[in-house]
């Protein structure tokens, strides 16, 4: 079965095959255990054990110490990313606006200070631009996710 | 006496404090606002009453609230645990005046060492060496400011800006140059007031290269006061501590005695009583210098219990009984580890996160303790603190407890919301914490440009696969795939392998 996951270097495509109860993908091999945990065989002869959760569309795996986060990019799904990653990162409120409409940034400029969780954050220009929009003012709470500037880059 | 105890806390340390009721044969009373009604904590008490209000300061900063729900409970007692109430010099003068017991020193033990200024000049008049740097009253900002300015010039850069209420890293600031100094003061200011009502911010000098070394003290009401060895906890991210043990693999027997002198002197200068922890900075030459003294029951108290065999929190409730605390003379055994697990985004700033705790399925073996408030199923939420537990680990040497503690954080599964799991595993594998020369800048110096996690090509490929896997066969819609079911086949060598006796 093919399947893809989002990557920061584009779309990674994986297809696996089953037989009888084993999954495998080049020299791995999979079987899917009473718990849900997966036994994988790597291609060294080694045995190693995943724990899987899907969370939304996103699958979390953890194998030998480390955490994985691989977004499914369900099929018919554009596969364009939706950030100039001015976002609110969490819930919170806009304590600052450093910036307005219109004026020219350089990279590492801070935008707007957020505080979430008891602490500042700053929203920070990742390359040079200008902002061509403020969505919040200093006082107003924003959800997770929801876009706090735009900025086009130059 | 105390006969019954209203933990005024939530999460993790309100779980260790009920335990320790539980274990004590006191009865004990949790609170929690409506958004904790799930929580493990309000399980772990005999009675858990449901506080009314939304925000923090509605809900378990509400002083009248919490000492009516005493009052309706039968409490006799109150422990405030660490953070919210716990370092309120007023609190817990309502709480005696009340009638109350109060699981703590009295509050004018609290008042002289929480006021952070006031702190270095007692502290002063003790003999206890303070941290070159001066106290800066101003209340208004303009004035402050000024103020801030005219003491940077005899500070000398680089030099940090602290809240004179401050802790936790909240209303702090480190200067390098005169250029950041305004809009670094304006910050810890701004923060200073947004988290405990007080903007006042002092100066103090920037001591790169220092150990962060505490000293655990008890006082109890017989006439004893005593330290109980120190914990290392250099290693911090945005001044957040993120890996403490005992002992500091640098201390000696001698130096130690005289850290630990100076911390009984630093309790005994405000009469002290209960579990307190006195902050030194310990520079490369062997010198220290006070920092602040934590006028309760710390985060990191569990590596001090490890290594001593003494129960903290126990003490606590003895001492508040009016009973004279049983632990016997010093003794240090082996070593013990703390990791902190914050839901953060350790290659992202450590932005915290938040989510579902989908999997949480903790190390388990010889020399493992785990605190934490949370279990599987519940939902990590912004309203709160971002720690999710605390891992410690216990072994016979140094190099056997980092070896544990590595191996403890490979078993350590959370799955749903980002963890710092992966950044304290790489931790233990960098030669600053291996030969324990860690100080409060080790994690900027390693990674200056943010922590990455290394992942061999090959783990990234299984675990494509896992999830490639995880998608075909419908694992996250219940379904779990039982050896011989469903609709496929079995396969010849299952039938053959099935034997029984």
């Amino acid at each position: 079965m093919h399947h893809q996951f989002r990557s920061p270097d584009g779309p990674i495509e994986v297809t696996v095959a089953k037989q009888g109860h084993d999954w495998s993908l080049g020299g791995l091999s999979a079987t899917v255990m009473v718990d849900g945990r997966l036994q994988i065989i790597n291609a060294n002869g080694s045995t190693s054990y995943a724990h899987v959760a899907k969370v939304g569309d996103v699958w979390w795996v953890h194998l030998e110490g480390h955490t994985f986060k691989l977004e499914r990019i369900e099929p018919g799904a554009s596969d364009t990313d939706e950030g100039g990653g001015l976002t609110a990162p969490m819930p919170g409120k806009v304590l600052e606006v450093l910036v307005s409409a219109g004026q020219s940034v350089s990279a590492g400029t801070t935008l707007m200070v957020l505080e979430a969780m008891k602490m500042e954050h700053k929203i920070v220009a990742a390359s040079d631009g200008t902002v061509s929009a403020v969505h919040y003012a200093a006082g107003d709470q924003v959800d997770q996710g929801v876009a706090l500037l735009a900025l086009d880059e130059s | 006496m105390v006969s019954k105890v209203l933990v005024a806390n939530r999460g993790e340390i309100a779980c260790r404090i009920l335990r320790a009721c539980n274990e004590a044969g006191l009865a004990s009373v949790a609170i929690h606002a409506e958004n904790d009604s799930n929580s493990l904590f309000v399980e772990l008490a005999d009675e858990a009453v449901l506080l009314s209000g939304e925000t923090i300061a509605e809900t378990y900063l509400d002083q009248q609230q919490i000492l009516s729900i005493a009052e309706s409970t039968g409490a006799d007692a109150i422990h405030p645990g660490f953070g919210f109430l716990s370092e309120r010099a007023d609190f817990a003068r309502a709480v005696t005046q009340a009638g109350l017991q109060w699981v703590g020193p009295s509050p004018e033990a609290i008042e002289k060492m929480g006021d952070k200024m006031t702190a270095r000049i007692t502290m002063r008049a003790a003999g206890v060496p303070v941290i070159p740097g001066e106290e800066i009253e101003h209340e208004d900002e303009s004035d402050a400011l000024a103020a801030i300015q005219e003491a940077s010039h005899r500070v000398g850069y680089p030099m940090l800006l602290k809240a004179s209420s401050g802790g936790g890293g909240k209303g702090m600031r480190a200067v390098h140059s005169p250029d950041q100094l305004i809009e670094s003061a304006k910050g810890a200011r701004r923060e200073a007031i947004a988290a405990f009502g007080d903007g006042r911010v002092y100066v103090e000098r920037l001591l790169t290269g220092s150990k962060h070394v505490e000293i655990q003290v008890l006082a109890d009401r017989h006439g004893r006061t005593i330290h109980l060895g120190e914990r290392e906890c250099s290693v911090q991210r945005r001044h957040q501590k993120v890996f403490e043990e005992a002992p500091c693999a640098t201390m000696t027997p001698e130096l130690r005695e005289a850290m630990g002198q100076a911390a009984v002197a630093a309790a005994k200068a405000v009469d002290y009583e209960g579990a307190g922890t006195v902050e030194f900075l310990l520079a490369p030459t062997g010198e220290f210098f006070f920092l602040e003294m934590n006028t309760r029951i710390q985060v990191e108290h569990p590596v001090t219990e490890l290594v001593t065999g003494v129960d903290l929190v126990r003490e606590q409730l003895r001492i508040a009984a009016g009973d004279a605390m049983t632990c016997g003379p010093l003794m240090i055994r082996g070593h013990a580890i703390e990791v902190r697990l914050y839901a953060e985004d350790a290659s992202n700033n450590f932005l915290p996160a938040i989510g579902p705790l989908a999997v949480f399925r903790p190390p388990e073996g010889p020399g493992v303790r785990l605190d934490t408030g949370v279990r599987e199923g519940d939902e990590v939420t912004p309203n709160y603190d971002p720690m999710l537990a605390k891992l410690i680990v216990w072994a016979p040497s140094r190099e056997e407890a980092l070896q544990r503690m590595r191996r403890a954080l490979d078993e350590f599964v959370v799955l749903g919301t980002t963890t710092n799991i992966r950044f304290l595993r790489e931790l233990c594998d960098e030669s600053e914490v291996i030969n324990g020369v860690t100080d409060t800048t080790t994690i900027d110096r390693i990674w200056p440009d943010g922590w990455q996690p290394t992942v061999p090509r090959s783990v990234e490929d299984a675990a494509l696969m896992a999830a490639a896997v995880g998608e075909s066969s419908g694992i996250h819609r219940g379904q779990t795939v039982v050896s011989g079911g469903g609709g496929t086949s079995p396969s010849p060598f299952e039938t053959i392998n099935r034997r029984f006796p």
